[in-house]
């Protein structure tokens, strides 16, 4: 489909426009650009809560003693309205997190930039993964619309 | 004996009135097929649970039209949709960590690449009114934007921004709010960061979409109340029917909302809001008007309208659709762990601590 | 319009008829008649308006002699306010109460009684009413607040005064909750003129009480409101959470209307109120006396 020159002016203005300059908050105050991370480890606690999943990961050090890691995921919500439940998380699943850490470097805490699996699909996405419904089932159904 | 006639009697009894009630609520139905369902005191039933997700902005951009022709949208819309799908794909799992000096992303983003795009849930469409896919939420002024603020509210909001503070923290960090003192206290931080009102205005008055996600507002509808139960940040808002605002000593978070009927329309006004709600930088003495119209058996139409003589030069209106969604609402839990907020204090803190050190 | 109309006049006539014959016969054969509340729009008891309960569940759901605070610490001669609260003197004290609890007693596991104990020593760092965190069912129904009802045919939504929390009453059973959340998920039903319910999902940060009752993320509570008078709600919730209890246990009290000509709910945004509690050492200049 082609995207004519006018139309794709008016979108980009509009798609522009629709990003608000003020989120929930700006991630900048809270995490440092100076100190990215690779993390990669097994979840050991998930904090369903808005505006902020918060996934707690096991990371191994290169000392061989492991230290738990919190990853600022988004909103829950709406991956609820799409089917996801506690099972589409669980503890012992294993994830591959890229982002940076907390300006407060003491903390042992990081956003989730990209959340994947070791394979690098993202996650909740409908597709398998440790606990998650067979390949292309939709985890939505069955749950159905209760009104 | 007696006792078995009291038993067949009262239901009976009951039976006759079930069946009544039945009967009423079905030839209250009746009539004009263009009617909306009516409540039992006669009034449109604008229940349900309303999705406000739209891509439509509250301001229209400079140099676009009002509205989009059915091939504009579909192709912005397809766009969207195609950034969606982008998001979605899988990337490398042994992939390394972000670029250290951040990886440019801009916005909320704040340089270090927010999270991933499955989280979102900002809209897919505009939003349709009477046919037109509008480009802005504003529809008075006729341009589609915000009125100017007035001097005095240029003065107030310029005051607030330049609060005097001792931080001298200079920094080229692009991911830091440049407001003096945007980090000293908890109360200089947004009131969503807070947990205190979902940003955007997204309870409001007036309930506007966040582009984010969580735009789910439930209405419930009494006779004496109509409540807006809004998703985020869990508040309900309690419009009290043909009843006297609060004294002006009484100042609320959404202020104080009493709703009458103008015909088949919802009216409800809201006034008595607090110093700190500041909907765009408004004052204290803040009035919107809103008005909510079934116009569809999924549909209503909101449009709202901004008075606040100290802020701005002349009132201004907004209207969107309010598709309903099968949908529920989840608990939105936000100060209960709110880390955030402390990791953006203890942020601030430690950058002071390291700077005072480096002297 | 007429037709409408003549539908009312039916359903007033009905009902009316109805309850003359259940009360002309009911009182013959020897039984109180049970009260009957005014239909809403949903064809059930109407329990739309401000509600609160009047009693000191709050501080103890069990019955308890007035105390001197609700942080104690060991005196020459028994036990005396800890020194957080010491300066509030009365104020801080925990009033009297007649317990709510069905034969005053909560059977907990042994393990778990140790847990309560353990609460109610560090009830001001553990209490979460202290963060102002949501209380949780059915702690929400009794804190010394009102909360609001909006029930029409096909919603039911209860509005809690204290920190805005809010339960929607689902009406159809969606299933299990998909989270653990700190209100829980609720199901209502009728059971005659019985509302009845079911909460479930459950997550194990709340509280029954300042008293250091508590539960496990099992916790199922089941709740009836029934109208007895044109101003009471009869009260009860049974609860079920066998990692904590032993057997399932039921709490009962009245609920009240509000009957103020102008009752409504006011802000209680207590989340401002604990930010310098839970942020103040991170201001750049703590607060200092």
């Amino acid at each position: 489909m082609r995207v004519t020159c006018a139309t794709a002016a008016i979108g980009a203005l509009l798609l522009g426009a629709a990003s608000p300059a003020a989120a929930h908050h700006a991630f900048g105050g809270e995490f440092d650009a100076n100190r990215p991370i690779l993390l990669r480890g097994p979840i050991v606690k998930v904090e369903w809560v808005n505006p902020h999943t918060w996934i707690h990961i096991e990371v191994k050090k290169a000392d061989g003693t492991t230290e738990v890691w919190m990853i600022e995921g988004g909103s829950p919500n709406s991956l609820l309205r799409r089917g996801v439940t506690r099972e589409s998380l669980q503890i012992g699943t294993e994830l591959v997190v890229d982002g940076y850490q907390a300006r407060d470097y003491t903390l042992k805490r990081a956003n989730g930039r990209n959340v994947t699996y070791p394979d690098g699909r993202k996650l909740f996405l409908g597709s398998s993964g440790t606990g998650a419904p067979s390949d292309g089932a939709d985890p939505a159904a069955g749950r159905g619309a209760p009104r | 004996m007696r006792r078995r006639l009291l038993t067949v009697t009262g239901v009976v009894g009951l039976s006759i009135a079930v069946l009544a009630v039945a009967a009423a609520r079905v030839s209250g139905q009746g009539g004009k097929p263009s009617s909306p369902p009516r409540m039992p005191d006669g009034h449109p039933d604008l229940q349900g649970t309303y999705d406000l997700a739209t891509l439509t902005p509250l301001e229209r951009p400079a140099g676009a039209t009002a509205v989009l022709t059915a091939d504009e949208a579909a192709r912005l819309e397809a766009g969207v949709a195609a950034r969606n799908e982008a998001g979605a794909r899988p990337i490398s799992g042994s992939r390394a960590a972000p670029p250290k000096g951040g990886d440019g992303s801009a916005g909320a983003a704040g340089n270090v690449g927010g999270y991933n795009n499955f989280w979102l849930d900002g809209g897919t469409s505009y939003t349709i009114v009477n046919g037109e896919r509008r480009t802005s939420l504003v529809v008075d002024p006729p341009d589609g934007r915000v009125p100017a603020f007035t001097p005095a509210a240029q003065k107030r909001v310029a005051a607030l921004q330049a609060r005097p503070t001792s931080d001298a923290t200079q920094s080229n960090d692009p991911g830091l709010e440049t407001a003096p003192g945007a980090y000293d206290d908890p109360e200089r931080r947004p009131l969503g960061e807070r947990c205190l009102l979902g940003f955007g205005s997204t309870s409001g008055p007036p309930a506007l979409p966040n582009y984010f996600y969580n735009n789910l507002h439930k209405i419930v509808q009494t006779p004496t109340a109509v409540m807006i139960l809004n998703e985020m940040v869990h508040d309900a808002r309690i419009v009290r029917m043909n009843a006297q605002h609060l004294p002006p000593t009484v100042r609320k978070w959404m202020g104080d909302s009493v709703g009458r009927w103008d015909g088949d329309t919802l009216v409800v006004d809201t006034t008595n809001f607090t110093e700190q709600t500041r909907f765009r930088g408004a004052s204290r003495d803040l009035r919107v008007v809103e008005r909510f119209t079934r116009v569809g058996p999924r549909t209503l139409l909101y449009r709202f309208t901004i008075e606040d003589a100290a802020t701005w030069t002349r009132p201004w209106t907004g209207e969107f659709a309010w598709p309903a969604t099968d949908e529920l609402l989840y608990e939105y839990a936000c100060h209960e762990a709110n880390y955030a907020l402390e990791n953006v204090l203890r942020g601030a803190r430690r950058r002071e601590a390291d700077a005072a050190a480096s002297k | 319009m007429w037709s409408g109309v003549r539908g009312a006049v039916t359903v007033v006539v009905a009902a009316a008829v109805g309850v003359v014959i259940a009360t002309v016969v009911m009182p013959v054969s020897g039984q109180a008649p049970a009260y009957r509340a005014a239909r809403g729009a949903d064809g059930r008891p109407d329990l739309n308006g401000i509600w609160q309960a009047l009693n000191e569940a709050n501080f103890d759901i069990q019955t308890h002699m007035a105390r001197p605070a609700m942080a104690l610490r060991t005196g020459p001669y028994g036990p005396l306010p800890a020194a957080p609260v010491l300066a509030l003197g009365a104020v801080g004290a925990v009033p009297p109460g007649l317990g709510v609890v069905e034969g005053d007693e909560i059977p907990y596991r042994p393990e778990a009684l140790a847990t309560k104990q353990k609460n109610q020593e560090n009830w001001l760092t553990s209490d979460p009413e202290i963060k102002c965190y949501l209380p949780g069912v059915p702690r929400a129904t009794y804190l010394p607040h009102p909360f609001q009802v909006l029930q029409s045919a096909s919603a039911i939504v209860m509005v809690y005064q204290y920190a805005g929390a809010v339960r929607d009453i689902y009406l159809k059973d969606p299933g299990p909750a998909p989270v653990d959340s700190w209100m829980g998920q609720s199901v209502g039903r009728w059971e005659g003129d019985t509302l009845v319910v079911d909460v479930t999902g459950f997550n194990d940060r709340t509280w029954f009480d300042r008293a250091g009752n508590f539960h496990s993320e099992a916790l199922h509570v089941v709740e009836r409101y029934t109208r007895t008078g044109p101003d009471v709600i009869a009260y009860e919730a049974t609860i079920e959470d066998p990692k904590t209890f032993t057997r399932p246990w039921t709490m009962r009290m009245p609920l009240y209307r509000r009957q103020e000509a102008n009752a409504q709910l006011m802000d209680f945004k207590c989340v401002e109120f604990v930010e310098e509690l839970m942020y103040g050492q991170w201001r750049k200049t703590p607060v200092r006396d």
